[in-house]
């Protein structure tokens, strides 16, 4: 017993145990333990799939959050932008007459188009990102609701374009495919080009970043931008994975992704945490809500539960983080 | 202590407290695996609504008389994509059963036929999904139901002859105008002494009945009754009544939950509200879910018959609930949705 002890002291003083990310795998693993031991059919491979299925909208919405959330920023608006681009698409398609995949694109470019908007009012109207996608989160799911005229749904969309939200290819859902794609866009921007340490240098300070020679307004601007494109792509996932359209779609995503994110170690501070690290947070998060839904004695309190045990988490990952802080200092 | 040690503690803590949770319904998980008790999965539109929590308790009360295991889960967030999402899970968790109150008709379909396709029975109530998504609706009201049962209770209030207005939610409502129609009907047929003097939509808006309430009763001094046909309204054409004084003289009647409308009743402003009992509803859904389950409900079966309640007609695939309740000053107290 005594050399146990030993043993997690000596694990939990090394310092790598302390980051954000670390312990949210460690969380994960114990959630996956639990539920495993405790949930009924949770470890098979059609729930695991049934889990990311779920998590791709969130997940590439949280992705695209992290370099905002580097910078400093925000982005209230990315669930509102799915609703108005699926809107969009189910609009050419069926009113239009568009094919599906034609439909598509111009649907990511309205999401491109919604995420230049926030980019332009934040870097040369210079209103706080906050402020602004609070104003486009309303305004876009009010242009959707507009389109779609309050109650209108689209839906009978052909067997081709279904397949993104129900088929798979080598055995893994083709949304996770897609949402895998991004991500790697992300982390190799992080990763391999100066991107993701300017990104972070202007979170930090912008002014210091301004006068070490980066492009400031074009490293934000980019930023809000590609997180609209995302956004635009998601709501292709969505519609194909639901079947239908209606002007609420996405409504509730863009507190889902940004939990995620400061799950995952990304400070809303700016400056700190990785793609990675927000891809882990949906992964919780979206265990969390299955496994509680398949778990005896959580079953029938599943999504209130889901809502407390995800506040906890949250708060106790940052007040963690905060303790880190504290101690070295 | 140092943020090691507080992680240290918290770890085992949680560690030791799981398993003492669970203690207790372990029995239940390995019960599944022994005792076969059927697992049959409630769905409702949104989880806390007095209205579902309602249909709940019926549900309930019908597993425990079946020895049915009951999972009820639902949406408590605006996500329209949550009701797909707790189906899918419902499929992998391999339910023996689902019944479901759909709130987006097509959108569910998709994950409903899927469900289907693994082999699990699926039944609708409240709301229908599409046709081919489901093998039975339980159709809690038609519309010959509704709208006889208002017609006949407004006529009984205001003694065989006299004018009424309706408040309806909106002129193209398709529910509420084929209610409308049938209310029509029953007036022609039965009630020749009886006018309906105008139609005014509210939006589904209280305040907006209240006001079309305000103007009926200038417009039309001799008006007897009001007749709110969209919940929002019955409540607030009980309000214009009793501010413009003429509470009993001008009678209210309407379509609503009876917890929106207790004080009304009891002030004597509202004389009836008319719903179907929701408890009814979920408990009709649960052994509708079971005999489909069972292999004793299939296509083509002209009646339901559950012990206690009595035989439900089966017209296509509409297993039909039945006449409406009216709820009164007598009764209304009896019912909490």
């Amino acid at each position: 017993m005594k050399t146990t002890a030993n043993i997690l002291n000596r694990l939990l003083k090394r310092d790598i145990w302390l980051r954000p990310e670390a312990l949210l795998l460690l969380a994960l693993i114990f959630e996956v333990i639990l539920f495993s031991i405790y949930g009924r059919r949770f470890s098979t491979w059609d729930n695991w799939m049934n889990i990311l299925r779920h998590s791709a909208e969130i997940g590439l919405l949280a992705v695209a959050l992290t370099p905002i959330v580097w910078t400093g920023g925000i982005d209230l608006s990315v669930g509102s932008t799915l609703g108005v681009s699926a809107v969009v698409f189910g609009q050419l398609w069926r009113d239009a007459g568009m094919d599906p995949w034609q439909a598509g694109a111009i649907s990511v470019g309205t999401g491109t188009i919604c995420g230049a908007i926030n980019g332009a009012l934040i870097v040369w109207i210079r209103i706080p990102p906050l402020i602004v996608t609070l104003g486009t989160y309303s305004l876009f799911r009010g242009l959707a609701e507009a389109l779609a005229k309050g109650v209108d749904t689209f839906t009978g969309f052909p067997q081709g374009f279904l397949m993104i939200g129900s088929g798979q290819w080598l055995g893994i859902p083709i949304q996770i495919w897609i949402f895998i794609g991004v991500t790697l866009v992300y982390v190799m921007a992080d990763w391999r080009t100066i991107l993701g340490r300017n990104w972070k240098a202007i979170g930090c300070s912008p002014e210091a970043a301004y006068l070490s020679g980066i492009n400031v307004r074009r490293y934000l601007f980019g930023a809000y931008l590609m997180a609209g494109t995302v956004a635009g792509i998601s709501a292709i996932t969505y519609s194909s994975r639901l079947g239908s359209i209606k002007a609420d779609a996405g409504s509730g995503y863009e507190l889902l992704a940004i939990t995620a994110v400061a799950l995952g170690g990304v400070s809303l501070s700016g400056g700190k945490g990785s793609a990675l690290g927000a891809t882990l947070g949906v992964l919780a998060l979206g265990i969390l809500s299955n496994g509680l839904g398949r778990t005896p004695f959580t079953m029938n309190h599943s999504s209130e539960l889901a809502g407390v045990l995800t506040g906890a988490l949250l708060i106790g990952a940052i007040a963690l983080s905060g303790l880190k802080g504290s101690s070295q200092s | 202590m140092s943020p090691q040690k507080l992680i240290l503690w918290a770890g085992l803590a949680a560690l030791a407290l799981f398993p003492g949770c669970s203690g207790g319904s372990s029995e239940s998980g390995t019960a599944e695996g022994g005792g076969e008790k059927p697992l049959i999965a409630l769905l409702p539109k949104s989880k806390g609504n007095a209205y579902f929590l309602s249909c709940k308790s019926g549900a309930e009360k019908a597993a425990r008389e079946l020895g049915v295991e009951l999972i009820y889960d639902g949406p408590v967030t605006t996500d329209p994509a949550k009701q797909n999402q707790i189906i899918e899970n419902w499929i992998t968790l391999e339910v023996d059963a689902i019944a479901v109150a759909c709130e987006n008709r097509e959108g569910i379909s998709t994950a409903l036929r899927k469900a289907q396709d693994a082999g699990i029975p699926v039944i609708t109530f409240d709301s229908d999904a599409e046709e081919d998504a489901r093998s039975f609706f339980v159709n809690q009201a038609t519309p010959e139901g509704i709208g006889h049962t208002l017609m006949d209770e407004a006529a009984r209030l205001m003694g065989g002859a006299g004018k009424f207005a309706i408040i309806t939610g909106s002129l193209t409502a398709a529910n509420m105008n084929a209610w409308q129609e049938k209310i029509e009907e029953r007036r022609s047929e039965k009630y020749a002494e009886i006018e309906m003097v105008a139609l005014r939509p509210c939006d589904d808006l209280k305040d907006k009945a209240q006001q079309e309430a305000t103007t009926l009763l200038s417009a039309y001094p001799d008006l007897d009754l009001i007749m709110a046909i969209c919940s929002p309204a019955v409540p607030g054409a009980a309000e214009a009544v009793k501010q413009a004084g003429k509470g009993g003289k001008v009678k209210v009647i309407g379509l609503g939950l009876p917890s929106e409308n207790r004080a009304y009743v009891h002030e004597g402003i509202t004389q009836a509200v008319i719903l179907w009992k929701t408890e009814d509803l979920g408990f009709l859904t649960i052994q509708a879910a079971y005999r489909l389950l069972k292999g004793e409900l299939k296509s083509g079966a002209e009646a339901l018959t559950v012990d206690g309640m009595g035989t439900f007609p089966v017209e296509g695939d509409n297993i039909l609930l039945g006449k409406p309740f009216i709820f009164n000053d007598a009764n209304i107290d009896n019912f909490d949705f």
